[in-house]
């Protein structure tokens, strides 16, 4: 090859990197994130309070790395409210060059909420998101419910999965969501999800009342919560 | 943020114009920059001593076995154990390197695995290339999987194998040795089916083998050096 063509050639690729440089630059320069939380049990209600137990949160993960962290609970009794057992919570995440990742778990098993009301021999909360070239995906594949039972509607045996946000009255005290999922990202370059498989919503009545005129209906509110295994997961790029 | 994100454009636009004025003058010899890397690489090959793992998820044995990925290295499982079954959930993190030696070892890692039918919550935990309850090293292993493309991971291969802590109603012993498996036989993406196609294996010396099993949900990623 002589000097002159060398020359084309040198600039054809100084071209190439300008191109390429820019693309890959804007491309890199958003920063890539993993995030992950797990927790078996919550009790937020005027019989007792009790926080986020037993909690994991995935540490922050930089470069192409991954961590994982663990929390373990033997039994948690909020009397009247929620008792529990075998309580455990796991989340994990990874930044890759081929793929980023985060997945969470939660579980608790002999699961007795406001004396019966509903119980369940053991409940899973399984989450995770992932981007790759092929997108960004979240999946609660793997969430279920083991033998749940609720007083006055029904009871499923055996391990069930139920679908998102089943929502159920529960007269007198509220309504419980289901497999109550909350989707976050834009599917594209972000997704994220938490699944909190029972979340009941206590609720009184505000206000309203009877006179000579008529009854007015008071407004529910909402006067505490409980949440059993709760995972969530999330990545953006 | 967008700022900072606009300013990251226009810079190396900048240095990428001054290069090409200088590829434009009459020098002959122009050294080229450094390639740059693709944001999305295609994984290349798994291999022991620059090896990153991490993931978790659920699996029911006996439900779902992933047979053909068992069957490719028996000898790392030559002691029979009976047969564990059940809804397990697990999470982990394994940073692979080697020893003086040459061996594959973990350098640091934290296998949590969760036997709901047992009742029982096993602990790994490596730290500085030694087992933080037996201070031994953890040797492992990584090989190809009869999934095109797929590879798997073994943490505590005999005869050592690795001392997991024992937690729960269930537990029987504080300490007992135990094994972990993990197959992720789609590189690269994530895991779409259920149950797999990535996989997941505990073997605990006293209570039993879960034997290779599909996922039902969650991920397995081999994220490379």
């Amino acid at each position: 090859m002589n000097a002159k063509s060398m020359h084309w050639v040198t600039r054809l690729a100084a071209l190439g990197l300008v191109v390429g440089l820019t693309a890959g630059f804007a491309v890199a320069g958003v920063a890539q994130s993993v995030g992950g939380q797990a927790y078996s049990t919550f009790v937020n209600t005027p019989l007792g309070y009790s926080g986020q137990s037993p909690l994991a949160v995935l540490p922050a993960v930089s470069g192409t790395d991954g961590a994982m962290a663990d929390a373990e609970g033997s039994a948690l009794n909020v009397a009247g409210a929620l008792s529990s057992d075998f309580l455990n919570s796991i989340t994990s995440g990874e930044i890759g060059t081929a793929e980023t990742g985060a997945q969470s778990t939660a579980s608790a098993a002999s699961v007795n909420i406001l004396n019966g009301l509903i119980t369940a021999d053991e409940v899973v909360a399984n989450v995770m998101s992932s981007a790759s070239q092929g997108g960004a995906f979240s999946s609660a594949d793997g969430s279920t419910f083991t033998n749940l039972a609720i007083a006055g509607v029904g009871s499923l045996s055996g391990d069930s999965p139920i679908a998102p946000n089943t929502n159920i009255s529960l007269p007198g005290v509220g309504y419980v969501v289901l497999n109550e999922q909350i989707p976050s990202g834009d599917g594209v370059s972000s997704t994220g999800l938490t699944v909190n498989m029972i979340h009941v919503y206590m609720q009184s009545l505000i206000g309203g009342g009877c006179t000579p005129l008529g009854c007015v209906p008071g407004v529910p509110t909402t006067a505490g919560e409980i949440i059993v295994g709760s995972a969530t997961s999330s990545v953006a790029m | 943020m967008k700022r900072e994100h606009r300013s990251l454009i226009v810079w190396p636009s900048l240095i990428a114009a001054g290069l090409l004025a200088a590829a434009c003058t009459d020098q002959p010899n122009v050294s080229m920059a450094p390639k740059h890397p693709d944001f999305w690489l295609t994984p290349p090959p798994a291999q022991c001593p620059t090896g990153k793992w991490t993931g978790g998820g659920r699996i029911d044995p006996p439900r779902n076995p992933d047979t053909p990925d068992e069957a490719v290295h028996p000898e790392y499982f030559a002691v029979v154990l009976p047969s564990m079954t059940g809804k397990f959930t697990f999470g982990f993190n394994v940073f692979l390197g080697q020893d003086a030696d040459g061996n594959c070892i973990v350098n640091k890692g934290e296998i949590e695995v969760n036997g709901h039918a047992q009742k029982i919550a096993w602990h790994v935990a490596i730290h500085n290339g030694v087992d933080a309850y037996d201070g031994r090293p953890v040797h492992a292993t990584v090989f190809s999987d009869a999934h095109p493309g797929g590879y798997c991971l073994v943490v505590g291969i005999p005869d050592d194998y690795m001392t997991a802590r024992e937690n729960g109603k269930g537990s029987t012993e504080p300490y007992e040795l135990a094994q972990f498996e993990v197959c992720d036989n789609d590189r690269g993406q994530p895991q779409k089916g259920k149950p797999g196609p990535d996989a997941m294996r505990w073997r605990s010396e006293h209570h039993g083998d879960t034997h290779l099993i599909y996922l039902t949900g969650g991920n397995i990623v081999e994220h490379g050096s």
